[in-house]
């Protein structure tokens, strides 16, 4: 039987992304929606497809409905065939009951049945995490031509954000001397991006040898640069972790500008259209006789009768006369009434304002939310999945509308900045 | 059973390389998703296309059918093409043979009813409302009708219909295909719902004449054997589109406040397989952009202005460029300064900086121009109002001023 070098891929999809707030209410950090008609995952998902890799294990753990429903067959990312295939990998609790996954090694290792069914040269771990485009093909090449046990993804990044990373000190051949995971006092600015390329029997074997190793990051790897051929694998070009809302707002307004160097359609980012308020079946985008676009995305099925400027709209959603949306984004089938103003707010899926009201009132960006302090601070707003926003209603800066909010939960027609709102109509 | 084997030849360059039902429409679809849409709308999901004219666009465009919903167990979608038999084989000779041709595969489904419709018209209707007035009537054959201007039925096959059931149709008392002079308004929508059997004999019985279409012969032979014809009259919108300008029409009742066709209410699908337009990003607007009254697909990239026009994925207008009352047709790169007045594109054509077609906005609506595929248009070209460019035109074969109504090949 022929058989060529084959790589197995294992996507961590299991983060909770806990700082995306109401985002991810309903659903995993990798479902959520981005730039219009893609979710985060896709961006690895297509990575993986465009590097001829066909084999994937996708881990999930936290909420993966809207995940599992976005996957599909895996078609949208051609992994359907005799010889290809994406698998969900729901999580398995180990010997004892109720033990979520303890970190990235070991969810890998909980699902190493999956690892010794599909016997492969290499193992490819990534997260699904990141907004960027990257070739695996040349970076397994390159694991191969270092001869490495362990190859890291590694870009240079400024060195006030490297505590958020595993850093890592490199000799003139890239090789990895030095490792400090989420380091106080940097000691390099070359941080990890979460991709591993292991050899598979140096992989079960890290695995086997001590349970209490549950992560990549700070254990597995530590140990193999002490002892072993670890190697980095050097990554110039765009790359975000958009895990903050902040983080997400700027990446979106990134696809926006033609010198950011990120580009959904360049990168051959595919996504699955076929899913529930997906693209397909949307009719081109209308506009209206008095709609005025500028600097903006829209998708199909949207409906532009007002203004919009410096925002990101996925399909279906409606923008009513008079009505002005500026620097947000709006996910899938929202309405924004006449007249109603949105300003520096992300509105999930199905949300609708009244007409008339305001969401982003005051120039008061710097009042943080009053309960997330680190999660709202310089100003945006966030309305969650199917909430309503009475006519004539203002709400702040930094302001928190949890999802399928009803109209009558209102309790004011002012909402201050930084103020959180209840289904129960209580406001923190 | 769906007719889209036609060129058209008044549709010109559009249909140079594809049949009429293939030609794009409303943005982002082809003419043949609208009877495809209707017959999954109206639950019937057993079909079969004729097709004889340049089909590899058709094929591609049906693909495995799974886009209307078309692929099941019981539910499928066949492209049927002429072929060879033991003894010859020939060419479809018309609209009846072509059923007559694939009258095996017909029986092999052992249908209760067959609806032939054309695949070239735009309209919303559900079939099922047709096919119980055909079971109500137990009628041979009932056929759908549509009122147009008097003076404009001459083009059709135009029906007398008496007042059995008033606004739902009636008995058909006379037919005529073509009439210099028409005696009645209401024409037929190429729409037939026969009885297996009737279809079986008529067919059979037509082979022996020297001419196989359903308009000038199946339905006079049923009428002079006093067959039960009835005629089914729809209301709605009826997009015929046979000339160009017909086709440019349709295409602007799809814009305005209240539009007469409305793709999402009227269901309409497409394969977004073909030319991989599902994977075209969002529509990306530019700082200096302003669309006004358009539609506009995934892929676009807008930096001028454009009014009045239907943009296809992957068309990209440059800055000061200007583009209205237009159709433009996917892939299409409209350079830096271009002005565009009523044009018609087809695909995958690149207009040099400065190019100008068609008169200033803002006169009386100009005679539409239209562009075949694949041309690179020279910067700075001007081409008056009314010409046709035709397809992969060789670079020496530009001019420089093409003239109002010129034809450049």
């Amino acid at each position: 039987m022929i058989r060529k070098k084959e790589v197995l891929v294992l996507l961590l999809a299991g983060g909770v992304g806990s700082r995306l707030n109401i985002l991810v209410q309903n659903r995993a950090k990798p479902a959520v929606p981005f730039a219009g008609l893609y979710r985060i995952i896709d961006f690895s998902l297509s990575n993986v497809m465009n590097s001829g890799l066909t084999k994937v294990g996708v881990l999930t753990q936290y909420k993966p409905l809207s995940l599992m429903n976005h996957l599909g067959t895996g078609e949208a990312w051609d992994f359907t065939g005799r010889s290809r295939g994406v698998k969900i990998l729901p999580p398995r609790t180990g010997s004892r009951d109720s033990d979520w996954y303890k970190g990235t090694a070991d969810a890998v290792r909980r699902n190493i049945d999956f690892i010794e069914a599909n016997p492969t040269d290499e193992v490819l771990i990534l997260s699904g995490d990141h907004i960027y485009h990257m070739d695996f093909d040349a970076m397994i090449e390159y694991h191969r031509s270092k001869k490495a046990d362990v190859t890291i993804g590694m870009m240079v990044v400024p060195k006030n954000q490297i505590h958020q990373f595993g850093a890592g000190i490199t000799d003139r051949f890239n090789r990895i001397i030095g490792w400090e995971e989420k380091p106080k006092e940097p000691k390099s600015n070359l941080a990890s991006m979460g991709i591993y390329v292991l050899d598979r029997k140096y992989l079960l074997n890290a695995l086997a040898r001590n349970k209490d190793d549950v992560d990549f990051g700070m254990h597995i790897v530590p140990w193999a640069i002490d002892n072993d051929n670890v190697f980095a694998y050097p990554f110039y070009g765009y790359w975000r972790d958009v895990g903050t809302i902040q983080a997400y707002w700027e990446a979106n307004m990134d696809v926006l500008r033609r010198d950011s160097g990120i580009s959904p359609q360049k990168w051959r980012i595919r996504t699955n259209v076929e899913v529930e308020g997906g693209a397909a079946d949307r009719a081109p985008a209308r506009f209206g006789n008095k709609a005025r676009v500028v600097n903006s995305m829209i998708s199909a099925g949207c409906n532009i009768k007002g203004r919009v400027e410096n925002s990101v709209l996925s399909p279906g959603v409606v923008v009513e006369e008079g009505a002005v949306v500026n620097n947000s984004i709006l996910f899938t089938d929202c309405h924004i009434g006449r007249n109603a103003t949105i300003d520096l707010a992300i509105l999930d899926k199905k949300v609708s304002v009244g007409e008339q009201a305001v969401v982003g009132a005051g120039e008061n960006f710097k009042l943080a939310n009053l309960l997330k302090p680190t999660h709202l601070y310089t100003g945006i707003t966030l309305i969650g999945k199917g909430a309503q926003v009475p006519a004539e209603q203002t709400i702040g800066r930094n302001c928190v509308i949890n999802s399928y909010i009803r109209e009558e939960a209102y309790p004011e027609k002012v909402m201050e900045d930084g103020v959180s709102l209840f289904p129960d109509g209580e406001m923190t | 059973m769906i007719l889209a084997g036609g060129r058209v030849d008044e549709l010109n360059v559009l249909t140079y390389y594809r049949p009429k039902s293939a030609v794009p429409f409303g943005g982002f679809c082809r003419v043949i998703d609208f009877s495809l849409s209707n017959l999954m709308n109206s639950g019937i999901e057993q079909v079969a296309i004729l097709s004889q004219y340049r089909n590899y666009s058709l094929i591609n465009h049906i693909g495995t059918g799974a886009a209307w919903d078309m692929i099941g167990r019981y539910r499928h979608v066949s492209i049927l093409p002429p072929f060879t038999a033991s003894e010859g084989g020939e060419w479809y000779r018309g609209s009846a043979d072509a059923i007559f041709k694939n009258l095996d595969f017909v029986q092999y489904h052992e249908p209760e009813d067959i609806l032939i419709l054309s695949g070239d018209h735009i309209y919303r209707m559900e079939y099922q409302d047709m096919i119980a007035y055909h079971h109500e009537k137990n009628a041979d054959l009932t056929i759908a009708f549509t009122r147009v201007p008097q003076n404009d039925a001459h083009r059709f096959g135009v029906a007398a219909i008496d007042d059995e059931d008033g606004a739902r149709g009636g008995r058909i008392e006379g037919y005529w295909e073509k009439p210099m002079d028409p005696e009645s308004d209401w024409v037929s929508l190429t729409v037939f719902c026969f009885k297996p059997d009737v279809l079986y004999r008529a067919l059979e019985e037509n082979q022996s004449s020297q001419s196989f279409e359903f308009g000038r012969d199946i339905i006079p032979l049923l009428l002079r054997q006093n067959c039960r014809i009835y005629g089914y009259k729809f209301c709605g919108y009826w997009g015929y589109t046979r000339t160009v300008e017909e086709y440019w029409q349709s295409n602007m009742d799809l814009l305005g406040e209240k539009p007469r066709i409305d793709l999402e209410q009227w269901g309409i699908r497409t394969n977004l397989e073909h030319r991989g337009i599902r994977d075209f990003q969002p529509a990306l607007v530019g700082d200096e952009a302003f669309i006004e009254n358009s539609m506009i697909y995934n892929g676009c990239i807008i930096e001028g202005m454009v009014k009045n026009s239907i943009l296809f994925p992957g068309v990209q207008v440059g800055k000061g460029a200007v583009v209205e009352n237009s159709v433009l047709f996917f892939d299409n790169v409209i350079g830096c300064n271009c002005r565009l007045n009523k044009v018609v594109a087809d695909v995958n054509s690149t207009y040099g900086e400065g190019t100008v077609i068609g008169p200033e906005p803002g006169g009386p609506l100009p005679k539409v121009s239209v562009i075949g595929w694949n041309n690179q248009i020279p910067d700075q070209t001007i081409i008056e109002e009314g010409a046709t460019i035709y397809p992969n035109l060789k670079n020496g074969a530009w001019l420089r001023h093409v003239k109002a109504g010129e034809v450049l090949r």
